[in-house]
């Protein structure tokens, strides 16, 4: 008797099961993967509108030898390697930091850290380009510590450039991911720590011991989203460095933007860039996945 | 229902003895532009003098910054639903031609309008046609100008006729020499901008691409002159290079430097300052002296008028341009005073408005003479791939800076705008 | 105990410090309002007495009332709608989970890789085509289910005490029901968090209104902004004001919300 019941109920549970899963995929086939669709078709031709012709993999092989995409994609995978996990754990140590009820000013220092990615782009950029201008704060500082001899221009050579906008995309974007550590710490039993304090266990081993291992799924989750937002970089770069000093801060996205938009259009390029994009992102987060997802 | 439509026949019959050109009714003819202190303040008073013949015509414009134009284009003809157009928009000049040629039948053709385009500044008329025919009516002058701090000048021992149909080599010279006693540079520049180095190209007739559209740097004896030029001023001191537009604005604002060169639009924001008033100057830019043609006249930025073939409104928004921008002195003697909108009409040029002494520029009468260095600068075309060329040439700028030859680094530069043209 | 006053000083004087350097752009930004745009230029760190000017001029340049309203219905419209059907789906790919789900999961999880400039035109054509050109629902349509909304979902699902789910079956209450009565309120935080980021993502998003919404009275604050740089001469002191104002709302709901950051609340509901 028990068994059918079982049964019928995991049917049950399935029915249920796909029923709420149901409605957000067909929103995402229809307004995501239907449109990519077409972008990938369109990465086989050459032209638009009345001129459009198939071009086999004509441009997937331009790729190949386009420098300026090369220039890009060295970009944001610098970026990606050096500035991700710096960011991801100056945002799990704040997290952590704050997530101490005896810490005083806690709701201050958390709206504090959180403001940057609520600021403005438009003035945010101003106050950076500012601040890293040859006559700017950053130079003078720099020049009272007798760290440096003569100022940096720090937005005309490549490496500083690219600091720069390090800088900047961890200064934005630290506190967007410590909200997600933050909220994933309110679903952790807190008797767990406790039971640790007891233990004896001292705070940098909570952390590495207890905090990391049991934020493991969103830290997967501020991963791959970190690893979206650099492959997809474009505010930061556009509005600070606008890709200079020497393409050394193009993003792929600035580039498809001014293949698209600002030069002569070459969509079914610009798609055939965006999809390797896309599938690069893919195969990182893939990888993630097969680390970090396991239940 | 048949009484109704007779009274309408009627009323358009009436309308068209009564020789209203175009006979319409409540039409409406949407405007995009952007720069409510100058575009769009023209556009306005533009609707209140054609109002005046044609009371049944709406106006209507809409703000809309320039990039913001051009991915709105761009999305609508690729999508195929120019519909979503406006009637009219104001499109800059430097992709003009680029737009013209890559969405064919998207602009109407305006050769054969009634417009006269004789009577628009030669340059303009030149970027705003394609194989002979006109497809915008020219509107805003850039004009190139040299702005300079008169007061700064004097305390070096020269005047502004000293820095007056120069060369180049004359203006470094004359450059250090106020460096030294004043502590000023000249001018300052956006680091990687290429708007001077156009500038200079255009002053002797010449641009990155030849008469056939193909891209001329590598061997553009010009453009290496005009880089030279641009290293030498660098690393003189006679122009600072900064980081971003509002730090450029900033260092003639503040007085940090004692001028600056841009299109004559560049005048909205020295004004700013009350402090300034009086001290400024402006007279025509350097020529390259070793290139031939060359001239102390150029152009920078500027935009003009384009109308939707596929439009409903087409005629009577061609109607409108003729009337207005193409027609109406008054239009640019109303504009001018206010918004200091400078047009490249060239009738206008003549009216009693352009010859007023400027206060801030120690009672020149600044409009006058920029309107006669308009009328100078030489003819060139932007061509298609004007935006991947500039882009080019400032990667080229920076790499030279950075200690890469001149030429080595034009060859770089043409090598990625033939890579972007061949597809 | 010297050692641990040393520790906690250090931590506080880090925290002052991120913190400092965190505010200080949004800081200059309030006090640039109040100055004017030579001022602004010039770097002044200062209050300055123009922020009546500057209003002045700002209302008069555009309809700041109109874009706000637009932009606050458009958020607060994708972000009630994104937040239900994301949290479902979350829900559903954690708590029924087996291998065809978690299959789905991950195709899903793909379509926050691709990038939006590749799929603008498509997209832009369905909106034309269904005539909801300038309208909410086309602003909204498309970022109703994301990926990433989704994943977030069924991640902070994984913290979700599966005995509260068999306990509820045994006293009766249906699926949905243990969705609505027993996940949604433990899950406070997690809700706090995704409105919070899907908020300012509608916010603040410009390529998608900018293309879909043409008439002008249904421009968006970041529209609206970058009007104010786009002519020849930029008022900077005017625009101070208008982005100090346009980001006063994402500040708002950050205050509103981030109180269930601070509560434990899984703890109370056991």
């Amino acid at each position: 008797m028990a068994k059918p019941t079982s049964l019928k109920l995991h049917t049950k549970q399935n029915i249920v099961g796909w029923a709420f899963v149901i409605p957000a995929s067909i929103l995402i086939f229809t307004f995501f993967f239907y449109p990519i669709g077409k972008a990938f078709l369109l990465s086989f031709q050459t032209g638009f509108g009345a001129n459009a012709q198939y071009a086999g993999l004509v441009n997937y092989k331009r790729l190949l030898s386009d420098n300026t995409f090369k220039t890009s994609l060295v970009n944001v995978l610098t970026f990606l390697v050096l500035q991700v996990p710096v960011m991801l754990l100056l945002a799990l140590a704040l997290a952590y930091t704050l997530n101490d009820h005896k810490l005083k000013f806690r709701a201050l220092f958390r709206t504090a850290l959180f403001l940057p990615c609520a600021t403005s782009l438009v003035s945010y950029s101003i106050v950076f380009r500012s601040l890293f201008a040859l006559d700017g704060f950053m130079n003078a500082l720099l020049l009272n510590l007798n760290v440096i001899q003569s100022p940096i221009n720090w937005l005309a050579n490549p490496w500083t450039a690219k600091l720069v906008i390090m800088l900047a995309l961890t200064w934005r974007w630290t506190g967007y991911n410590m909200i997600f550590f933050l909220s994933a710490l309110q679903n952790i039993d807190r008797s767990i720590f406790e039971a640790a304090i007891i233990d004896g266990a001292n705070g940098f081993n909570r952390f590495f011991k207890i905090t990391i291992p049991m934020l493991k799924p969103i830290i997967l989750l501020t991963a791959i989203m970190s690893t979206n937002g650099t492959l997809q970089l474009f505010d930061e770069t556009v509005n600070i460095t606008n890709g200079g000093p020497t393409n050394a801060t193009l993003s792929i996205s600035q580039y498809i933007y001014r293949l698209s938009f600002q030069y002569s259009p070459r969509f079914p390029y610009a798609a055939a860039m965006s999809f390797v994009v896309f599938v690069l992102v893919g195969i990182l987060s893939a990888m993630q996945m097969r680390v970090g997802d396991k239940r | 229902m048949r009484k109704r439509l007779s009274l309408l026949l009627v009323c358009v019959l009436a309308f068209g003895l009564l020789g209203s050109s175009v006979a319409l009714a409540n039409k409406t003819v949407t405007v995009w532009a952007w720069d409510p202190a100058f575009n769009l303040y023209a556009m306005e008073e533009a609707a209140k003098i054609y109002n005046r013949t044609a009371p049944d015509v709406t106006i209507e414009i809409i703000e809309t910054p320039w990039d913001d134009i051009q991915t709105r284009l761009t999305t609508a003809v690729m999508a195929g639903q120019t519909n979503s157009l406006p009637d009219i928009m104001l499109i800059q000049d430097n992709a003009l031609m680029k737009n013209v040629i890559d969405f064919p039948g998207t602009f109407a053709d305006l050769t054969n309008s009634g417009i006269d385009f004789n009577l628009f500044a030669d340059f303009k008329v030149g970027l705003t046609s394609v194989d002979g025919k006109n497809y915008a009516v020219p509107f805003d002058n850039g004009a190139a100008i040299s702005a300079l701090r008169v007061d700064v000048l004097e305390q070096a021992g020269f005047t502004l006729a000293d820095f007056t149909d120069i060369t180049w080599s004359d203006f470094i010279a004359k450059g250090k020499v106020v460096l030294e006693k004043t502590g000023k540079p000249l001018l300052s520049i956006v680091a990687e901008s290429p708007d001077l180095v156009m500038m200079c190209l255009q002053s002797a007739g010449t641009w990155l691409f030849d008469e056939d559209g193909e891209v001329f740097l590598a061997n553009n004896e010009a453009l290496k002159e005009v880089i030279r030029i641009y290293v030498e001023l660098a690393k003189s001191g006679v122009m600072v290079q900064v980081n971003d537009w509002e730090q450029y604005i900033s260092s003639f604002t503040r007085g940090t430097v004692a001028g600056t060169m841009n299109g004559c639009w560049i005048i909205g924001s020295i004004v700013q300052p009350e402090d300034q008033k009086g001290l400024w100057g402006v007279t025509n830019i350097p020529r390259l002296e070793t290139v031939p043609n060359a001239t102390n006249y150029s152009n920078q930025g500027g935009s003009s008028w384009v109308v939707r073939a596929d439009s409903p409104n087409r005629d009577l928004a061609i109607d409108f341009l003729a009337k207005t921008f193409a027609g109406s002195v008054e239009l640019y003697e109303t504009i001018l005073p206010s918004s200091g909108a400078l047009a490249t009409y060239l009738p206008a040029g003549d009216s009693q408005a352009y010859g007023v002494p400027h206060e801030y520029f120690g009672g020149q009468a600044i409009y006058a003479d920029i309107t006669q260095y308009a009328a100078l600068v030489p003819q060139v075309k932007y061509g298609v791939y004007n935006y991947e060329a500039r882009d080019a040439v400032g990667v080229a700028i920076a790499k030279v800076l950075a200690g890469l030859d001149i030429d080595s680094a034009l060859r770089e530069a043409e090598e990625t705008v033939k890579f972007l043209m061949d597809f | 105990m010297t050692r641990y006053k040393i520790g906690t000083f250090l931590k506080y004087l880090f925290l002052t410090i991120a913190a400092f350097v965190s505010v200080f752009p949004l800081l200059w930004m309030f006090i640039s309002a109040t100055n004017s745009s030579i001022d602004v230029l010039g770097g002044r760190l200062l209050p300055g007495s123009h922020l009546v000017t500057n209003f002045q001029n700002l209302t008069a340049r555009a309809n700041i009332p109109q874009a706000m309203w637009n932009s606050f219905r458009n958020a607060a419209v994708s972000t009630i709608a994104s937040l239900i059907v994301c949290s479902v789906a979350g829900y559903g790919f954690e708590i029924y989970h087996d291998r065809g789900k978690d299959l789905l999961m991950r195709i899903l999880l793909l379509s926050m890789m691709i990038p939006f400039a590749a799929i603008m035109i498509p997209l832009f054509m369905m909106v034309g085509n269904f005539n909801l050109l300038s309208t909410t629902t086309a602003f909204v349509l498309p970022s109703v289910a994301t990926g990433f909304l989704i994943f977030l979902f069924r991640q902070s699902a994984r913290y979700f005490p599966y005995e509260l789910i068999e306990a509820s079956r045994l006293d009766g209450l249906s699926e949905l029901g243990i969705f609505i009565r027993m996940y949604v309120p433990v899950m406070r935080s997690t809700y706090a968090t995704a409105a919070i980021i899907t908020f300012m993502a509608g916010w603040n998003s410009y390529l998608w209104p900018l293309i879909i919404m043409q008439n002008a009275d249904s421009r968006t604050m970041p529209l609206v902004l970058s009007n104010l740089i786009a002519g020849y001469v930029t008022d900077y002191g005017l625009l101070m004001l208008a982005v100090s104002i346009s980001v006063l709302p994402t500040i708002a709901i950050f205050l509103l919300l981030q109180k269930s950051f601070a509560e434990g609340i899984i703890a109370s509901a056991r």
